[in-house]
């Protein structure tokens, strides 16, 4: 379980971020709110990204990481990547959305 | 041949094209004109390239082919490009929705357009956003003002949609949507039903025509006084006037000043002034009148009205004349 | 060498053994295998069968389909054209969408990979074989009931997507509608099922050796797609069951006059919707991965990207369901999520696009049918994603949502990226399961009639839509703008027709179904479904090594039909394949599989039965014919779950593998999980739902009965777990007697329903009626959830107490039994969760 959640991290990441703020956008009155609680919820998974790809980085450099381990890190390290994408596009849309 | 289409090509060189989305009115339109310009270039472009790629690796030549043949091509045009590209579209497509749904002053002309199975019932409000003046089917407004419509639904969906004056709202049964359009020039715009909303969905349509200022304040000046119902002019309108009463019409319809005050079908004050019948699909003229109340069925079937095949055709023609006189 | 297991990754160096294998093993792995003959083929549950029985089955919806569209064309060519009546038309589309999306599109991806899967992992079966039987059986009678409505003029015209009010009594009075709801009932139990056969069968059937990285790319879509159903469908059927509940009972969940709402239906149908969209084109996307390289006899490029294009896929796409609903009025924020979205899901597939180009380069292309299907195929998919990105950009949407532009674009998408793919899927792997090849010089006149034919349908149908032709509109005006674009699209439509006339024609010359004497290897394929094989799938279960593994060992093909790998016989007499671990595919397991059988068939007839009796509102025979099914589904398990006398197997090399396993590693445990994860989402899509109808019409709602309810309804439920556990326990325990265990789970099983009873009950002390207003008829929805949930546990106490009354109660774990307390304690926690929330929110804030 916890292999997959590091492989499948970054994508993870984008899904808690969108309906968090999908969440936002249908609970919360006022769109400054909205905006205001949007972009500080971008902080912490744009953080989360990058700590993926720390880890999935370190991971591969590790001398005892076998060929399985190292192509499931790379993965993991491509997954973070397309996540800080699409979650900054999630951001801009509540910036300027 | 529909007036409501016939009418629009005159005003165009070439049948066809300019396609109505391509050919705004106004600037709602406008600026969503621009944007499918934009894209319809990004996707020849994107296409053009994706097909040189797609080329050069069936066809080139051998070094040619070994340079796409790898991971870097992935990158290239698979993540980098599309992310560059559709960056920048975002932020335009964002700004230009947030732009067009900014917020409504409230000191526009009102209307209410409540979406029925399959016409269109018009209110025209008044400052207090109540209604003063009933029609269906038709949309007079000032050009160069934006109006706001207030759309509703009596029974299903239904989506309102005249794409030279803006793109489509849904009418939602137990919500109310706002929507803004505005012609800059006088004319007349087509529209039409866009969401499936069972049976003759396909002969729903509505027609918005602009007036400059002027002339349409003397519009609704007239029409104010013809609510108060003007007598039959001709003795067979007196007839129709009559039958109108007696056959049932007055069940379902009404006419301002009269004792009709049905509101299950459209209603008929200034049904003589309408360009259509049938919800855009008619000529409005006496033949398609009578044609119309005597058998609906065969021209837009399924629609709600009856057919009256047992009047005569001289009573169909004295309803007509009647009818023609509502203006 | 790292292991996930314990299992010592050397002892696969002992592999091709040389020492020759004992006569008479083949024929006596042959007699098992044997597909029984004459009338008795029915009841075959090889994958060999089923699966081709599948495609030709979902291949049939697929024309027709084509024909409803062929004759609406015709409607369409001319203003005013008087070939169909407006109703007829209505039907029609109708029909044409609803059976591409769900009897063809879903139904095909599952077929293959039940027929491909198999041979391309390295196992014998895949690990349900019955399962399958009974999903393809119930797909069958189900879906031509369905498609019967049609002569009957009972079809369905509400459109695919079914909006309501248009589709609730008031305004679709007639059965039609509730046949839509039929026939996606039998979608959903049929894509279900098919979908935990392949999650298990790709994570824990594959050959030893054959590590995540080594999976044949289709294996990896096929997962995805398979993960995608089991949380996408269930917001359908909670969507279909909440539809047929206003319909038949009156409850107003989608009736704004009563508190519920119309947009509830859409966001329950999109969310479902747009993942299909993605559901479809995976799969289709994962065989031309893996027919590019095969084709151009080079290995796919960036097969880590493509993987990683698919997992993101399966997750972004289930953030784009409102991007259909852009023009519903939407808070601007919400819809600039949605399109940003929508965005980002388009990153995944141009990787894949790219992907394939670039193996193309890197490879020898040939010009033969597959290989111009797939590029056919690409160049279509790839104009449709761009018109795409054009309908996620919101204003540009608002003016061409629902018309033909959007009708020019989905069927860019689909056939694109799922029909020509699928063509080219026919040519590649006929030659597996038939004796002849397709032949090539027809199949380029079919490429070249369907290519042409789709472009001229539908390039210029974007234009018909620019010029604002709605959708669904089954005539238009003359003297419009229209007559000619439209004019064009019939005639394209006739040439992609002429087309597929001419392939079918082709499959009756040509195919001839044979398992052991194919036509084999024609386009020199380099995965396992290419190995020799007979219907037992390989004869012997080879260690992988790479992902090209015949083109990486020439002698591969060899050595696996001489028997010189894992299992070349039957090591316990049975039908066997071995169960592999998730990550390294080391063999854990030997899986007993199940023998040909009559149940799973009668089991799908009388579900088929059942709901088609209920839509014609023949109750009682109805409910008799549910009984039927009931009885054979537990007549068929009961065969099921028996240790064998052989405890551990020599599957050859030395390696032995238990014939028995239990526990959190077992298939069945497995299976089970997804299962409840279809019933948890059933179950979040319900509070969504309760959450989201509370947000728009809160002044309909009132107070939820005394709250000190809870105490027993929790205290009942919380019973239930623990007594269902301490049965687990006991049965563990060499003191406890025969009947201990067991009894624990009846108990469990009262408990549930005493707490039900009290939960239910408090509900109607208080008034609740579910036709006043939507909480009532979400309450009674809740309640209508946890009812099945507790009439199934009773159920499987009850069996599991003629279990043990026959001694097939294995000691000190038994899968029927872990299984059984797993699903008790899931009610249990899931019960718990709906009386806290109707009682708490939004009573208790």
């Amino acid at each position: 379980m916890r292999r997959w959640t590091f492989v499948l991290g970054g994508l993870l990441v984008w899904a808690a971020h969108f309906f968090l703020l999908y969440g936002f956008a249908s609970l919360f009155p006022g769109e400054r709110l909205v905006r205001t609680l949007s972009l500080a919820a971008t902080i912490p998974a744009l953080a989360a990204d990058a700590a993926l790809l720390w880890f999935g980085a370190a991971r591969r450099r590790r001398a005892d990481c076998n060929k399985l381990e190292r192509w499931l890190a790379g993965l993991a390290i491509l997954g973070a990547a397309i996540s800080i994408v699409a979650v900054m596009w999630q951001a801009l849309a509540a910036a300027i959305g | 041949m529909s007036p409501l289409i016939s009418m629009r090509s005159a005003t165009r060189m070439l049948q066809g094209w300019p396609p109505p989305l391509l050919d705004p009115a106004g600037p709602y339109a406008g600026s969503t004109t621009l944007l499918a310009w934009v894209l319809f270039g990004m996707g020849a472009l994107v296409l053009l390239l994706v097909l040189a790629a797609l080329w050069v690796a069936l066809f080139g030549r051998a070094e040619q082919r070994a340079k796409l043949g790898g991971p870097t091509l992935i990158w290239i045009g698979g993540v980098a490009f599309p992310v560059v590209v559709l960056s920048l579209l975002l932020v335009y497509g964002l700004s230009l929705t947030r732009s067009l749904s900014g917020p409504i002053r409230g000191d526009e002309m009102r209307v209410r357009v409540t979406g029925e199975m399959w016409w269109w019932r018009v209110a025209y409000l008044d400052g207090d956003r109540q209604p003063f003046l009933h029609d269906a089917n038709e949309l007079h407004i000032p050009a160069g003002r934006p109006v706001v419509l207030e759309l509703e639904s009596a029974d299903v969906i239904h989506s309102f949609w005249v794409p030279r004056l803006s793109g489509k709202l849904d009418m939602i049964p137990g919500r109310r949507n706002l929507m803004r359009i505005q012609a800059d020039a006088p004319g007349v715009y087509g529209g039409q039903c866009a969401e499936y909303c069972g049976g003759p969905h396909a002969l729903m349509g509505f027609t918005v025509i602009a007036h400059a200022p002027a002339e349409f304040a003397r519009l609704m000046q007239s029409r104010l006084r013809a609510s108060d119902a003007s007598a039959p002019a001709t003795p067979e309108a007196a007839l129709g006037a009559r039958l109108f009463q007696s056959t049932g019409c007055a069940a379902c319809h009404r006419i301002a000043g009269t004792p009709a005050n049905g509101l299950a079908g459209p209603d008929l004050t200034h049904v003589g002034s309408r360009r259509t019948l049938g919800a855009g699909i008619l000529p409005n003229n006496r033949g398609t009148m009578m044609g119309w109340i005597g058998n609906s069925q065969a021209i837009k079937p399924g629609n709600r009205m009856p057919p009256y095949t047992v009047l005569s055709g001289e009573e169909l023609g004295a309803l007509a004349a009647y009818l023609e006189e509502r203006k | 060498m790292t292991s996930e297991t314990g299992f010592d990754p050397a002892l696969y160096d002992r592999f091709p053994i040389r020492k020759a294998r004992p006569k008479g093993e083949l024929g006596e792995l042959e007699r098992i295998w044997a597909a029984p003959t004459g009338w008795a083929r029915l009841t075959v549950i090889n994958n060999n069968y089923i699966g081709l029985w599948y495609v030709g089955t979902a291949f049939l919806f697929f024309i027709l389909a084509g024909i409803l569209a062929l004759v609406m064309r015709t409607q369409l060519a001319l203003p005013l054209n008087g070939v169909l009546p407006q109703e007829t038309y209505n039907q029609f589309f109708t029909m044409h969408g609803t059976i591409m999306m769900f009897l063809f599109a879903v139904p095909i991806m599952e077929a293959i990979g039940v027929l491909l899967l198999p041979q391309m992992l390295g196992a014998r079966d895949l690990p349900f074989p019955r399962l399958s039987a009974y999903a393809f059986w119930a797909y069958f009678a189900g879906g031509l009931s369905f498609f019967a409505s049609l002569f009957f003029g009972l079809a369905p015209s509400g459109g695919w997507f079914m909006y309501p009010p248009l589709t609730n009594m008031t305004y679709s009075p007639g059965i039609n509608a509730d046949f839509w709801l039929l026939g996606i009932g039998f979608i959903e139990i049929s894509a279900i099922a098919g979908a935990i056969e392949i999650i298990v069968g790709v994570m824990r059937t594959r050959a030893p050796g054959m590590t995540l990285d080594k999976i044949p790319i289709f294996a990896w879509a096929m997962l995805v797609f398979a993960v995608m159903i089991i949380i996408a469908f269930p917001a359908v059927i909670l969507a279909t069951l909440l539809l047929e509940l206003e319909r038949a009972l009156n409850w107003p969940f989608f009736d704004a006059t009563r508190g519920g709402d119309p947009m509830l239906w859409q966001h329950l149908f999109w969310f479902f919707g747009h993942p299909e969209v993605y559901i479809i084109f995976l799969p289709a996307a994962g065989l031309v991965s893996m027919m590019v390289g095969a084709l151009s006899r080079t290995t796919l490029v960036g097969y880590r990207l493509v993987v990683l294009a698919m997992l993101a896929t399966g997750f972004i796409s289930f953030g784009v369901w409102a991007h259909h609903m852009f023009t519903t009025g939407m808070p601007t924020m919400s819809i600039a999520f949605f399109s940003a979205a929508s965005m980002a899901v388009s990153i995944p597939a141009g990787i894949q696009v790219f992907a394939w180009i670039a193996t193309l380069a890197s490879g020898r292309p040939r010009y033969n049918t597959p290989t111009l299907f797939l590029i056919g195929g690409l160049v279509t998919f790839v104009i449709g994603g761009l018109s795409g990105v054009m309908v996620a950009m919101v204003p540009f949407d608002w003016q061409v949502h629902d018309t033909h532009f959007i009708v020019a674009h989905l069927h860019y998408v689909l056939i694109g990226g799922s029909v020509f793919p699928l063509f080219a899927a026919f040519y590649f792997w006929a030659p597996m399961s038939s004796r002849h090849a397709l032949s090539e010089r027809v199949g380029k006149w079919v490429f070249w009639l369907m290519f042409i034919g789709m472009q001229v349908t539908f390039l210029p149908m974007h234009l018909t839509g620019l010029m604002g032709m709605p959708r669904r509109v089954y005539t238009y005006l003359p003297g419009s703008d229209w007559v000619v674009t439209n004019f064009i699209s019939t005639i394209g439509a006739y040439m992609i027709g002429a087309g597929v006339l001419l392939f079918v024609v082709e499959l009756f010359r040509s195919f001839r179904f044979s398992v052991d004497d194919s036509a084999g290897n024609v386009y020199e394929g380099g995965t396992l479904e290419w190995a020799p094989a007979g219907i037992y799938s390989v004869r012997s279960i080879p260690v992988v090594n790479s992902r090209q593994p015949l083109w990486d060992n020439p002698d591969l093909g060899k050595d696996i039909k001489a028997g010189r790998y894992l299992l070349p016989m039957s090591a316990t007499g049975n039908r066997e394949t071995i169960i592999s671990s998730p990550l390294r595919a080391e063999p854990q397991y030997l899986e007993i599989m199940p023998l040909p059988s009559a149940w799973p068939l009668t089991a799908a007839l009388s579900t088929a039965g059942a709901f088609l009796l209920l839509t014609v509102q023949a109750y009682g025979v109805a409910i008799a014919s549910g009984v039927v099914a009931v009885i054979s589904l537990l007549r068929w398990l009961w065969e099921t779950d028996r240790p064998v006398a052989l405890k551990l197997a020599d599957v050859g090399g030395g390696i032995k593998l238990p014939t028995y396993a239990t526990g959190p590693s077992t298939h069945g445990w497995w299976a089970m999980v997804t299962v409840l994860i279809v019933i948890g989402m059933v179950f979040l899509m319900t509070i969504f739902s309760y959450v989201f109808v509370y947000g728009i019409h809160p002044q309909y709602w009132s107070a939820p009965p005394d709250r000190l309810w809870l105490i027993p309804i929790l205290g009942g439920y919380a019973a239930a777990a623990g007594l269902a556990l301490l049965g687990r326990h006991l049965l563990a325990r060499e003191k406890s007697t025969k009947w201990s265990p067991p009894t624990q789970i009846l108990l469990a099983a009262a408990a549930l329903g005493g707490a039900f009873t009290a939960d239910f009950g408090s509900w109607r002390l208080h008034g609740l009626d579910p036709e006043l207003s939507a909480q009532g008829a979400l309450v009674m929805a809740f309640l209508v959830e946890q009812a099945q949930l507790v009439a199934v546990s009773v159920l499987m106490a009850l069996y599991l107490a003629a279990r043990t009354s026959s001694g097939l109660l294995s000691r000190p774990r038994n899968n029927s039994f872990d299984l059984t307390v797993l699903f008790i304690v899931y009610t249990a926690a899931q019960a718990s969760l709906s009386s806290l929330l109707t009682r708490l929110f939004p009573g208790g804030l």
